[in-house]
């Protein structure tokens, strides 16, 4: 018997006309920002920290408390940025596109609230450009928001004004980090930037700017309008709320799904129909590419931030790549790698050249001259490297599917390949 | 519209690059951003050539060489490597006559891989233009590159 | 001033001020953290991760370039984690590098992987992979090539490109490890790069080098590195030449030094070859028959002596007269000034300021009491506010120029610009006002309307510091009544609300720095121009305080200099007029003459030396390192002029469009074969050396003059070093009494130094002008139309000027090829309606034709870079010579000349 889903985030996906703000709002929608808007901003702020609301992009840290340090930084700017991160570029992550395209409402009325919070006058949210359904669509909500009085001068009549522009990205993973992101909306290559400072002192622009990923975004409405106590209900004492999770590879449903956090691996493979075919479950990489192997030693334990790190695993954007008896270890670290080198900016040494000397290795270890193994400890060795003196995290990515690959799989990855 | 209708419809400030070298490249028949148009865009800008230049050669979606008509992406994330994309990249291959990265000589077609295109419920996927197409066999490429050659005849 | 904190280094106690960059606190304190991405005059990269350390409190590691250091921060810079990390970074690096060395560059990374061991084979851990990435060599640019193979993708080229000299010509070009560095479209010869090579001296690894002498250089073999002056504009760029085989072959900027702190333009960089040129001068040549003959020194020193003493006692002794030069030493100047007036025994002496800033230095004489700018260059980079006249600042005072457009494009400073024809600095500009040429004064006048209308003025200024307060001020008030910003637009052509905008700013900036330059000052109204800007200046108390004032930013190296150890016909050194018989006899007395030998009455200014010539009034003439056959206005005149000198003597180190005229040519040294001092456009006295030997016989100016007074019976005193020469200028000049070259040897000094405990002084007019009464004085003063304008018969109005790669008469610098490579063909600027009108498409070669003479062969280029009915034409080109169609109506307070304003036809 499998669990259920509980959706609150994806409640009306799939059941509302995404283009048509009279179905959102018939639903309930827009009732999060009329009541933020009756509440002081630095109370909305409160609401979301107490609520436990983490950034749903992948590192989890604490929404309400970047709003926070957004809100509090530099009074002497002008202008305060709010940025949507709708760059989903993780591999095996779709779940902010199903936002965008089944409730784009949702998130835009989280984009106003956040906005309100750290009182900021303008946002843009950042979609890659490969994303054209996710920008018609978040498009045509702007421009019906901005009709219905949610968007421009004197929101509601609160005398808040905010205005929204949606931006283009054009084909950088990169980019979807936060400092990057910021470097790419100024109209420049995307290199990240160091810190500090922070987005929260200085962001787009050099102005305080906080950067919320579209998922997170899409929590605040639910939690203004309902309160804290009501998210607690969902998840875990130190990860409330829901997650959703994009299951892919060799299931027989693949898809998303939304689940308090917390739920264990093996239940999350039963709600996408359990293996496919009726295959032996192998290996998971959880988190996409910047994630973690599992194995079946691990299909029991829940699926939190904190219970993930600890065990040596990544939750991070919720993609869950299933691979069954008989798929390659290899092929997917490979793409992996591939991936990296192929992303890597290039701006510091150690991700520039390790990324690319971690797929010459990896070359090396299906060819084979040598001690394999020892060319995998090797390989370790360098992305620990690389994690301990990367710009960004980019080049403190490699780790996490080598490391988790070499322990789990280490025998198959230094025998004979075919 | 010329290359400084569509520029001018930009405000000169240098984070709409992004958005106007989308614009001038999807004007282009041949999908690419020619010297004339990056040399125009960094003019309206006031910024420096390179400036221009390198955010145009950072970018993936951005091409500085004429491509063809019709520009396939393949999604090559793990996923999609995982339920045998490559035999998809292949059939592509065959299909078109042309290797991944190159453009057919009629001009119709070019083959790019792709980051993880998001579409990993229904992969293997792709894109042609801003179209996906997911569940992607050989059978179903040979299809759908029929049906824009089809399109294109008429 | 921040807050000092205590933070440890490896154990090492050490203060620094709070949130100051951790790296540089390391750096400052001789803890040699490595790094490559990081330098002193950068925002931090965080590239090359080499000076990563570890922080009590904090996760891993940690760049420290990245990182500000606050109280009791607890630092680990070295362990063997550390270590190992570093050595990854260094083989990582090693792995995509080409690691041929051809030692024509010094290589900081080199050296890194020489210190870690990593230049043994054995050491490293990864496979070199650069030769399969495809790196280019790109071998475009006229100056530097670029090798992707050398370069460790550091961002210190892009970032020095970009935060230091303002232009950001560089990218990336591709991501990952195929990037690299670009200038334009992948063609640095096709960018929009000036060549200053702030990029090749701030390149840790020789990615970057100059082509120029590449193939000779080896650094570590018998290079000699000497600091010196540079020899062209005034902002006094300090330089380090490298010698080798008795020849100059590289020059860079010197770090961390004023006025330049390592800056330099094309020409500092790329234009000492001239020195080292086969057309240099080498012996004494004498007319004979019409043709020049080397003769030895004797003879032609015999022959100059005597001939000057000849004309001296048949036509009496205001028959001579000398031309100093702004290009050489202070010790030359004064020595030539001392001569003119000791032994030829008149006060005919000048030299080119009468030509370039005469009018300002009047107006400023007159109004605030010294003609010296009042500012540090460095004041630039501080202000908030800077109105920017006719003064074309990025192409003639190229590293003034980084300071201003580092406080536009980073500290959001507002640039105002009045200038008729476009200036590459407009790109930054906030405002540019464009008006006719010649309506200047009306437009300052329609400025000061709108200050007085909104009462932005600083009434308390106007009483403590102006000569007859508020009374004047009425004054000026009721003069400009009338320049309503209606009338001023019809006058000028500027829009009413850009006037009325720029007014507003200047007035209410905190830090508002006027630069004044040669399109204001070469102008019949030039003085007139310059009381305007004072009038504003001063009812708006803007100025006598760090990062407010005037400055007019000085042409040649020292033609500040010059003026102030006395080469002017109305001031002994230190700007003491020569008519005061106090003064004469102060100066009699150091000089150890009799007072009366002086001549008491002031003597002829340089366009009125010409004109006596002309009238027969001069007879003799020395002329040391100068051109007026090219520089000077209305050449046919000049020409006319000099022939009926009877004896010309002329001092250079190459023939110039001058020379022909001479009875006697002298050889003389170049910048690089002398040594004394220049003073820059700042007042910094700064130390010229010594780096190679003359060509042939040349020898140093002074020498020649001194040996010249000898020969003609008057020694002018016992020199064995050029620092005696300068010790006797403190002696003489106040402004220079505590200066000497001991105190010079690291930094230049700012005058006014009164005493050899005084540091020098940053900035003029704080407490008091420098007047008789310390009052600041209003000139009010009406607009008058030109008396040149367009006519019928002479529709356009031709102004001229000067372009970044070439200087002046061009003697020197069209004898470097890395500058002709740029630039080296005359033009004029057309608007692209008068070229419509006149049926002339670019590149066409026209005739210009002015009442005065005409010239032929010039090549149009249209560009919206000139107003509609105006022309503009650089005047460094000698088969160009644009004088022949400039006039010699001067201004009849500076006597400087309108170079910038003469009616002319076009015929195809």
């Amino acid at each position: 018997m499998s669990i259920q889903e509980t959706r609150i985030v994806l409640k009306n996906a799939g059941k509302i006309n995404p283009l048509s703000i009279d179905d959102y709002i018939r639903a309930g929608g827009y009732a999060g920002l009329r009541k933020a808007l009756q509440m002081n901003p630095a109370d909305v702020i409160d609401e979301l920290m107490e609520a436990g609301l983490r950034g749903r992009g992948g590192a989890g840290f604490s929404t309400g408390m970047k709003q926070k340090f957004t809100s509090e930084s530099c009074q002497r700017c002008p202008q305060r940025y709010v940025v949507v991160n709708a760059d989903e570029g993780e591999p095996g992550t779709f779940k902010d596109r199903i936002i965008m395209e089944q409730d784009p409402h949702l998130y835009l009325e989280g984009t106003i609230i956040a906005a309100w919070a750290i009182q900021a006058t303008q946002a843009y949210i950042y979609i890659r450009g490969e994303y054209h359904e996710s920008i018609d669509k978040t498009q045509k909500a702007i421009e019906d928001a901005y009709a219905a009085g949610f968007l421009g001068k004197n929101i509601l009549g609160s005398g808040f004004d905010l205005d929204v522009e949606i931006r283009l990205g054009a084909g950088s993973y990169l980019c979807g980090e936060e400092l990057t992101m910021l470097e790419s909306l100024e109209g420049k290559r995307g290199n990240p930037r160091i810190k500090p400072p922070f987005p929260a002192e200085k962001g787009v622009f050099g102005m305080p700017t906080l950067v919320n990923n579209v998922e997170t975004l899409a929590n605040a409405p639910l939690i203004i309008a309902n309160g804290r106590e009501w998210y607690r209900q969902f998840g875990t004492e130190r990860s409330p709320g829901t997650k959703i999770f994009t299951i892919s590879g060799q299931v027989n449903k693949p898809g998303h799904y939304e689940v308090p956090l917390g739920v264990p691996l093996q239940d999350l493979i039963d709600l996408a129909g359990g293996m496919r075919n009726g295959k032996k479950f192998k290996a998971a990489l959880l988190g996409g590419a910047a994630g973690t192997f599992v194995d079946a030693s691990m299909l029991g334990e829940k699926m939190t931030y904190d219970n993930l790190r600890e065990k040596g695993a990544t939750l991070g954007s919720g993609a869950i790549i299933v691979m069954a008896e008989g798929d390659p270890v290899y092929d997917i670290l490979h793409n992996c790698l591939r991936f990296f080198r192929h992303e890597s900016c290039g701006k510091c040494v150690p991700c520039r050249v390790g990324t690319t000397q971690l797929v010459k290795q990896a070359d090396q270890l299906k060819s084979a001259n040598g001690d394999r193994k020892k060319i995998l400890e090797q390989m370790v060795l360098e992305s620990q490297i690389m994690a301990g003196t990367s710009l960004c995290p980019l080049g403190q990515s490699p780790i996490l599917p080598l490391e988790s690959a070499a322990k789990y799989f280490s025998k198959e990855l230094c025998t004979t390949h075919h | 519209m010329s290359t400084q209708e569509i520029i001018q419809q930009f405000e000169p400030k240098q984070h709409n690059l992004l958005h106007i070298l989308h614009a001038l490249q999807d004007a282009h028949p041949e999908n690419y951003i020619t010297e004339e148009a990056l040399e125009a865009a960094a003019g309206h800008l006031g910024v420096t050539k390179s400036t221009v230049y390198g955010v145009a050669r950072y970018y993936t979606m951005f091409s500085l060489k004429p491509r063809g008509k019709h520009i396939i992406r393949v999604c090559a994330s793990p996923v999609c490597e995982l339920l045998h994309v490559n035999d998809i990249i292949a059939a592509l291959e065959e299909e078109l006559s042309i290797k991944t990265g190159e453009t057919t000589k009629d001009g119709l077609f070019t083959l790019e891989l792709s980051e993880c295109l998001g579409q990993c419920q229904e992969a293997p996927s792709m894109m042609i233009n801003d179209k996906i197409f997911n569940n992607l066999t050989s059978a179903r490429i040979r299809e759908v590159i029929q049906s824009f050659k089809d399109e294109a005849r008429k | 001033m921040n807050k000092q904190v205590t933070i440890t280094i490896d154990n090492q106690k050490i203060t620094a001020p709070e949130g100051a960059n951790l790296l540089q606190v390391a750096k400052d304190n001789q803890v040699a953290i490595p790094h490559l991405c990081y330098h002193k005059k950068l925002t931090p990269t965080g590239a090359c991760r080499l000076c990563i350390v570890k922080i009590e409190g904090q996760r891993g590691m940690v760049a420290s370039c990245a990182v500000l250091v606050s109280e009791g921060m607890q630092v680990t810079a070295f362990d063997d984690e550390l270590e190992e990390a570093r050595k990854y970074l260094l083989d990582y690096l090693l792995s995509e590098h080409n690691e041929a060395f051809d030692g024509s560059y010094s290589d900081e990374f080199r050296e890194l992987v020489h210190a870690y061991g990593l230049d043994k084979a054995e050491n490293r851990r990864f496979p070199s992979i650069w030769k399969e990435l495809g790196y280019p060599k790109d071998e475009t640019s006229p100056v530097l090539s670029y090798d992707a193979a050398k370069c460790i993708k550091c961002f210190r080229c892009i970032k020095a490109c970009d935060e230091v000299q303002g232009k950001n010509v560089l990218s990336f070009t591709n991501r990952g490890i195929i990037s690299y560095i670009i200038g334009g479209f992948d063609k640095w010869g096709e960018s929009e790069c000036d060549g200053c090579g702030e990029c090749i001296q701030l390149c840790p690894t020789g990615a970057i080098v100059e082509k120029p002498h590449r193939g000779e250089i080896h650094m570590d073999n018998g290079i000699r590195k000497v600091r010196t002056t540079c020899p062209y504009c005034g902002v006094g760029c300090q330089l380090e030449l490298l010698v080798q085989d008795g020849k100059v072959v590289r020059s860079n900027g010197v770090e961390g030094v004023s006025p330049n702190d390592g800056r330099l333009c094309v020409k500092g960089r790329f234009g000492y070859d001239y020195v080292n040129h086969p057309d240099r001068l080498t012996k004494p040549l004498i007319k004979k028959d019409g043709k020049f003959e080397e003769a030895s020194w004797d003879e032609a020193l015999d022959l100059v002596a005597n001939k000057f003493s000849e004309i001296k006692q048949k036509y009496g002794r205001k028959a001579l007269a000398g031309y100093a030069s702004a290009k050489t030493t202070n010790e030359d100047n004064y020595l030539f000034m001392k001569l003119v007036r000791t032994v030829f025994g008149n006060n005919n002496v000048d030299y080119c300021t009468r030509l370039c800033h005469a009018s300002t230095v009047t107006a400023m004489l007159r109004s605030l009491g010294d003609g010296a700018g009042s500012n540090s260059i460095e004041d630039y980079e501080t202000s908030d506010c800077m109105l920017v006249t006719g003064n074309n600042m990025i192409e003639t005072h190229p590293v003034t120029a980084t300071f201003v457009k580092y406080a536009a494009q980073r500290r959001d400073a507002k640039i105002i610009i009045i200038d008729p024809k476009w200036t590459p600095l407009v790109k930054d500009a906030h405002i540019w006002l464009q008006p006719r040429l010649g309506t200047d004064v009306a437009l300052l006048n329609g400025m000061i309307r709108v200050i007085v209308e909104e009462d932005l003025i600083d009434r308390d200024f106007i009483e403590k510091r102006v000569e007859d307060g508020m009374e004047a001020y009425e004054a000026l008030k009721a003069l400009v009544g009338k320049y309503t910003p209606e009338y001023v637009e019809e006058v000028t052509g500027v829009p009413a609300d850009l006037m009325q905008e720029a007014a507003r700013i200047y007035a209410k900036a905190e830090r508002p720095l006027i630069a004044t330059g040669m399109g204001y000052s070469q102008q019949v109204t030039g003085t007139h121009n310059v009381f305007c800007l004072i009038n504003m200046m001063l009812i708006t108390g803007q100025i006598g305080r760090e990062g407010a004032g005037l400055n007019p930013p000085r042409g040649q190296n020292n033609v500040q200099g010059v003026s102030d150890v006395g080469a002017s016909p109305f001031t002994y050194p230190g700007y003491i007029s020569v008519e005061d018989e106090e003064n004469r006899r102060k100066v009699a007395k150091v000089w150890g003459v009799a007072p009366e030998e002086l001549d008491g009455e002031k003597g002829l200014s340089t366009v009125e030396i010409m004109q006596a010539a002309y009238d027969g009034d001069i007879k003799g003439m020395y002329i040391m390192g100068e051109n007026p056959m090219l520089t000077d206005p209305n050449l046919n005149h000049t020409e006319e002029s000099i022939r009926k000198l009877e004896f010309l003597v002329v001092q250079d180190i190459f023939h110039t469009e001058t020379t022909p005229y001479a009875d006697v040519i002298l050889p003389a040294t170049a910048f690089a074969e002398s040594e004394g001092t220049y003073v820059n456009s700042d007042r910094r006295v700064l130390r010229v050396r010594k780096a190679v030997g003359p060509p042939g016989e040349a020898r140093q100016d002074w020498e020649i003059v001194a040996e010249i007074a000898r020969r003609m019976g008057k020694p002018l005193g016992n020199y064995q070093h050029e620092s005696d020469i300068w010790d006797e200028i403190a002696r003489t000049a106040p402004i220079f009494a505590g200066i000497s070259y001991d105190r010079l040897e690291h930094h230049g000094i700012q005058w006014p130094c009164p005493d050899k405990d005084h540091p020098g002084t940053a900035t003029l007019f704080e407490e008091r002008f420098n007047t008789p009464n310390g009052l600041g004085k209003l000139h009010p003063v009406d607009y008058a139309e030109q008396s040149e304008r367009a006519t019928d018969a002479y529709p356009l109005i031709l102004n001229t000027g000067r372009i970044l790669y070439q200087y002046h008469s061009s003697t020197m610098s069209r004898r470097n090829k890395a500058l002709t490579d740029f630039a080296n063909e005359a033009y004029v600027l057309m608007h692209p309606g008068d070229a419509e009108n006149q049926g002339i498409i670019n590149g066409q070669k026209v005739k210009i034709i002015s009442r005065r003479g005409e010239i032929e062969d010039i090549v149009v280029k249209v560009s919206e870079e000139v107003l509609p009915g105006e022309l503009f034409m650089p005047f460094h080109y000698s088969e160009a010579p644009v004088n022949k169609l400039t006039r010699d109506e001067l201004d009849p307070y500076s006597k400087i000349a309108p170079f910038k304003l003469s009616a002319v036809k076009i015929e195809a």
